[in-house]
């Protein structure tokens, strides 16, 4: 008995995973209210945050005396928090309504479902960064750090959605869920508001200031704060891709065994 | 005949609950193969451990001469599988699917700009093609399912309950299309149904499960000719009935029938209707009714099991 004739491979799993990626657009493109939660989220928070705290940054210490400077970024890291749950919701979406079982059928590794749908995450990252960068530019953001510093923006939210993403997948690959997802937007929030995205680090006291030095989010926030607060640097870059770089590989491992235990 | 689905032992717990206990099967390469049973007998987790989507407790089983556990890979190379409740996205469009399904079987652009268009056409969904699946009607859902699950033109086609839910004229348009791909590209189809007819209609060999085991297996056919005889009923004027029931005795035992009637079983069976109709008309008999009570699957079921399966599909 012979065997139909397919690719299979590196270059069918990269085209697996681009395909994977290129779904999650046209559902975004199909049904734009899937968006919502994603820009909609940081665009308040920069809104809000502006809005209440627009005397904070005039406090010797936070390195810019802009308060859009400062909240920016921040709320970008959040639509990309979003953006990553997104990504893994619509996996978990997949799962119970059995579209999931269409890509498990698929001949070769696993590795590129998981690929391409941390990819459509980072991917999707781009577009809350750009809306808050949109309005915050309204209210009076500047970039001291210029382009390297809206690139290292750009890096830190795709890494933190693909961060985010690899979490989410672990629980709905686990829980098989879409409501499972509550556990990483709740986890999502929580070390969000543990680092310094509200104040430097020297600002917070006790258990507070532990918490954020130990928090390897507050690394991303310098690195993609560094363009907005002034010069960029080599020492705020690092620490940070080190950070993404580490959370990436852990929560890779967890999702593809996860994905393993699944449908092995 | 080359055995391309083969199982041995294969059972399925999930925590206490044993889902499939010790299911063997075999299947010829070209067969229509029917497996039918009521809902949760275990049908589509049969099919999801042949299909490599899940691990089998215990047991073995073999796919195109791939073992399920070893070999999941050359497995999905070469099965189409259209699960029950088609998993099509709603918010992607038919041509968009098939553009996805070819790039997850590793087809070449060029071969699915040709090869998906013909698929759509062979299912009745050329005019469909770009609009969202989430406003296609269930029977188009289905025939779409079908048509993804052809992409790659595998050889082992798994249908699980393919037409649930559907209404008639979209039940035969499947079957048709069913019956072509067996027929024309000698595609070997292993189909779960709960649907007498169904499995009557398609199915060279038919599996009966309940509660995980097999309890029947065998062609149509002969499936029925294990509950006995096919009834023969005729109704004649009061006048006739004493030479009615002469002649009819000679063709099998009577059973019991009302007033102005006469039934026997046939022990030849059904074939023997036109020789009954032949010796009635000879002895001068005018036939004002004729009814012919064949066994049916359900009666293989029921013989089987103690309980009978039409109608178990309403129930949910």
């Amino acid at each position: 008995m012979s065997t139909a004739t397919v690719a299979t491979g590196a270059g069918h799993g990269l085209n697996v995973s681009l395909a994977i990626c290129v779904r999650g657009m046209q559902r975004l493109r199909a049904r734009p209210v899937l968006l919502i939660p994603t820009v909609v989220m940081p665009v308040f928070f920069v809104v809000s945050f502006t809005g209440a705290f627009s005397s904070l940054t005039r406090i010797e210490g936070y390195g810019t005396s802009n308060i859009f400077n400062w909240m920016a970024p921040y709320a970008a890291l959040q639509g990309a928090v979003f953006a990553g749950v997104g990504g893994a919701m619509s996996a978990a979406d997949d799962i119970e309504n059995g579209f999931f079982d269409r890509l498990l059928l698929t001949p070769g590794s696993r590795l590129p479902i998981l690929v391409g749908t941390i990819g459509y995450s980072a991917v999707r990252s781009f577009i809350p960064t750009t809306g808050v960068l949109l309005v915050a530019a309204l209210g009076g953001l500047e970039l001291p750090g210029g382009v390297p510093g809206l690139v290292s923006l750009y890096v830190a939210t795709a890494g933190m959605a693909v961060v985010f993403c690899l979490m989410g997948l672990t629980v709905a690959y686990r829980l098989r869920s879409l409501r499972s997802m509550m556990i990483v937007q709740v986890i999502g929030f929580s070390s969000m508001f543990l680092s310094i995205g509200q104040v430097p680090i020297d600002f917070l006291d006790g258990w507070l200031h532990d918490a954020a030095r130990l928090n390897p989010l507050t690394n991303v926030l310098r690195l993609s704060r560094q363009g907005f607060v002034g010069e960029m640097s080599w020492d705020l870059t690092w620490p940070g891709l080190v950070a993404l770089l580490a959370m990436t590989v852990v929560g890779g491992l967890a999702a593809l065994r996860a994905l393993t235990r699944l449908a092995p | 005949m080359t055995v391309v689905i083969e199982a041995s032992g294969l059972v399925r717990h999930f925590g206490d609950i044993v889902a499939v206990d010790g299911v063997d099967l075999s299947i010829d390469e070209g067969e229509v193969f029917g497996f039918l049973g009521p809902n949760g007998a275990g049908k589509s987790t049969v099919v999801r451990m042949l299909t490599t989507l899940l691990h089998p407790t215990s047991g073995s089983a073999r796919v195109g001469g791939c073992d399920i556990r070893t070999q999941a890979g050359d497995i999905r190379r070469m099965i189409g599988v259209a699960l029950q409740d088609a998993a099509i996205d709603p918010l992607m469009t038919g041509s968009e699917l098939i553009r996805l399904q070819a790039v997850l079987h590793g087809i070449p652009r060029s071969v699915i700009r040709r090869r998906g268009p013909e698929l759509l056409e062979r299912v009745g969904l050329t005019a469909a093609v770009d609009r969202r699946v989430g406003t296609y009607s269930g029977g188009m859902r289905r025939r779409l399912d079908l048509a993804l699950s052809l992409v790659h033109e595998p050889q082992i086609l798994f249908l699980d309950e393919p037409t649930t839910g559907l209404d008639p004229t979209s039940r035969q348009a499947l079957w048709a299309e069913v019956r072509r791909l067996n027929t024309d590209l000698g595609t070997t189809v292993f189909l779960t149904t709960q649907y007498l007819e169904e499995a009557d209609q398609l199915a060279g060999r038919v599996a009966i499960i309940d509660e995980g085991r097999l309890v029947r297996e065998g062609t149509p056919t002969e499936l029925k000719a294990t509950v006995g005889a096919p009834t023969l009923r005729v109704e004649v004027d009061q006048e006739h009935v004493a030479t009615t029931r002469d002649v009819m005795t000679g063709f099998g035992e009577e059973r019991p029938s009302r007033e102005g009637r006469v039934a026997i079983g046939l022990s030849e069976g059904a074939a023997q209707v036109a020789a009954v109709v032949r010796a009635l008309d000879t002895a001068g008999v005018t036939v004002i009714h004729l009814e012919l009570d064949a066994p049916s699957l359900d009666d293989v079921f029921a013989h089987a099991t103690g309980r009978r399966l039409e109608g178990s599909g309403d129930e949910q």
